[in-house]
């Protein structure tokens, strides 16, 4: 797993890891205004619609405001803690993001450039390729818990810390239950791998089970209609992994002024925030991953899209290219889809009760998560024999 | 130096320095932040050595129960009183330096006995493929040769974490008036 074999590749690949934690950043000011507008529209409003055109605006003068805000640190706080915690905030989202595959990889041939030959090249479209991308992601992501105990407990406030501990207890007690749901994924499609899982669901819905063979001309060879209830229960827990409503409990306004949060402001605050929507957009990534084909397009497998790109363009280059922005562009569509929902999802139900977050989690999603693990490998079982 | 070699040094050295501040810290939370930064980086060794499967673990299961960690220190320590809460007295002191000196000498001795008890395997099951190859052989290795010490190191977790629960249960534990 290097970096590439000569500059070229280098430059690239370094690149690519630059332009996907910047996607992910500037992503977040177009989140906050769809949330803001789409709230809007939930609650029967207008939202801001002073600024600019559509209110679109809005996103450069709040990150003006976010920018000039005065740095203020409480008195109680400890220093080192306080503004670490926005900072490692960012980290977990960005490098767990960076390895979801966005699209088929780009084949450049051989071309000359400085008068010298360069290539042939093949770039992934994903800042990095690690064999086991489901497990690397899901350790990642699971430290971005410590940002929120760093910042609830280095603000030297109760109501900190208050928020700190219930994000913590919930993180513990819902990754269970995510780690759980996704078994059965990965026991049916026997890899780690995210592409490789993408790949294997391209097509029409397509299985053989007990000698017969089932396939269906109407529906995709997604994974959600294998896994219909692993796809329910990951979503679900992501939505307590990244602490939206109606799990958001670590910073319910209600009775912990801001919770973790409270003590933050301006640049600092917009730092969790772009950590909390880094942890959308990974889940976002993940469900399209497992449950909906991925970058595929439905019906039209990478194959069938790779000949008819080579009629339609002059260079075999052009043609990856051609059918990594097709991908790319189906991968989008779908991420931005569940993005909608976690905000659609945000404006429509109600936080939940401290206690009954607890047993939701431990007595309902973990349960069914185990459930789902052992019918699946039961299946499998029956299905090879 | 290669750049494997700085990687390794780079990690080796914030692993150990993190490490040392575990114990070298009076203050508990800081040191359950330490020992999470240990984790990181061994899981980053683990990187460098290909082992990408056992790295994605330590830093589900290690950085997870660091987390737990974390929180016990928040909830059941005084912070106010950390430094009395781990030097009590010298009966403690000592029972504490007799108990690391049995643990160090445990590692010791399991480090020079290692021959007696092990053979060198060639085909290492953690290195030979990339992802699911590893995995697989390492799962299949665990469940039918090392079967024994899997079962016991799951029993030993069982009986830890009804001590756990038995000394949270009895009265005093760090908060003894």
């Amino acid at each position: 797993m290097g970096m590439g074999k000569d500059i070229f590749e280098i430059t690239v690949n370094g690149l690519k890891l630059v332009v996907i934690f910047l996607m992910m950043v500037q992503a977040v000011p177009i989140l906050v205004w769809l949330e803001r507008r789409g709230s809007a529209f939930i609650q029967n409003r207008l939202g801001p619609n002073r600024v600019g055109p559509l209110g679109l605006m809005q996103l450069l003068a709040d990150a003006v405001k976010f920018l000039t805000k005065e740095n203020f640190v409480p008195d109680t706080a400890k220093p080192l803690l306080y503004y670490a915690a926005p900072v490692f905030a960012l980290i977990p989202g960005a490098v767990a993001f960076s390895a979801i595959p966005m699209s088929t990889p780009i084949q450049i041939g051989v071309f000359e450039m400085f008068g010298q030959s360069w290539g042939p090249y093949t770039f992934l479209v994903q800042g990095y390729d690690i064999g086991v991308g489901i497990v690397f992601i899901l350790g990642v992501s699971s430290l971005a818990a410590y940002t929120l105990l760093m910042a609830g407990w280095g603000s030297g406030n109760k109501y900190s810390l208050m928020g700190a501990l219930r994000a913590s207890a919930q993180t513990i007690s819902y990754e269970l239950a995510l780690g759980l749901s996704i078994v059965g994924v990965i026991m049916m499609y026997g890899t780690f791998n995210l592409t490789d899982m993408t790949m294997m669901q391209q097509g029409p819905l397509n299985f053989s089970f007990m000698g017969y063979t089932v396939s269906s001309p109407y529906l995709p060879n997604w994974g959600i209609f294998f896994q219909p209830l692993a796809a329910l229960l990951f979503f679900t827990t992501t939505f307590a992994e990244s602490n939206r409503l109606p799990f958001d409990l670590a910073e319910g306004e209600s009775e912990l002024v801001a919770g973790f949060h409270t003590e933050y402001g301006g640049f600092k605050f917009n730092m969790f925030f772009i950590g909390e929507y880094g942890h959308m957009m990974i889940a976002s990534g993940l469900m399209a991953l497992f449950f909906f084909g991925g970058f595929g397009i439905p019906f039209v497998s990478v194959v069938e899209l790779q000949e008819w790109a080579a009629g339609v363009t002059a260079t075999a280059t052009g043609a990856s290219a051609l059918v990594a922005g097709l991908h790319f562009l189906s991968f989008m569509v779908k991420f931005s889809f569940f993005l909608w929902v976690f905000i659609w999802v945000r404006w429509t139900l109600p936080r939940f009760r401290y206690d009954q977050l607890m047993d939701f989690g431990w007595k309902t999603l973990l349960p069914w998560a185990l459930a789902n693990t052992i019918l699946t490998a039961f299946i499998i079982y029956a299905a090879s024999l | 130096m290669t750049a494997d070699a700085f990687l390794f040094w780079f990690l080796a050295i914030v692993t150990l320095v993190s490490g040392l501040s575990v114990i070298l810290n009076s203050n508990p939370i800081y040191s359950a932040l330490c020992l999470a930064m240990t984790m990181v980086g061994v899981s980053a060794l683990f990187v460098t050595l290909n082992a990408y499967f056992i790295a994605g673990v330590q830093l589900i299961v290690y950085a997870g129960a660091v987390m737990v960690l974390f929180v016990m220190v928040i909830m059941l320590f005084d912070l106010k009183k950390d430094l009395q809460t781990f030097a009590r007295g010298m009966f403690t002191g000592g029972v504490k330096l007799a108990s690391v000196g049995l643990i160090a000498g445990l590692v010791v001795g399991a480090i020079k006995s290692a021959e007696l008890f092990t053979e060198k395997v060639a085909d290492n099951p953690v290195t030979t493929g990339n992802g699911m190859e590893s995995t697989k052989a390492l799962g299949q290795i665990l469940f039918t040769k090392y079967i024994f010490g899997f079962e016991a190191l799951g029993v030993l977790l069982l009986v830890i974490a009804v001590g756990a629960v038995a000394l949270a249960r009895s009265k005093g534990g760090t908060h003894e008036q």
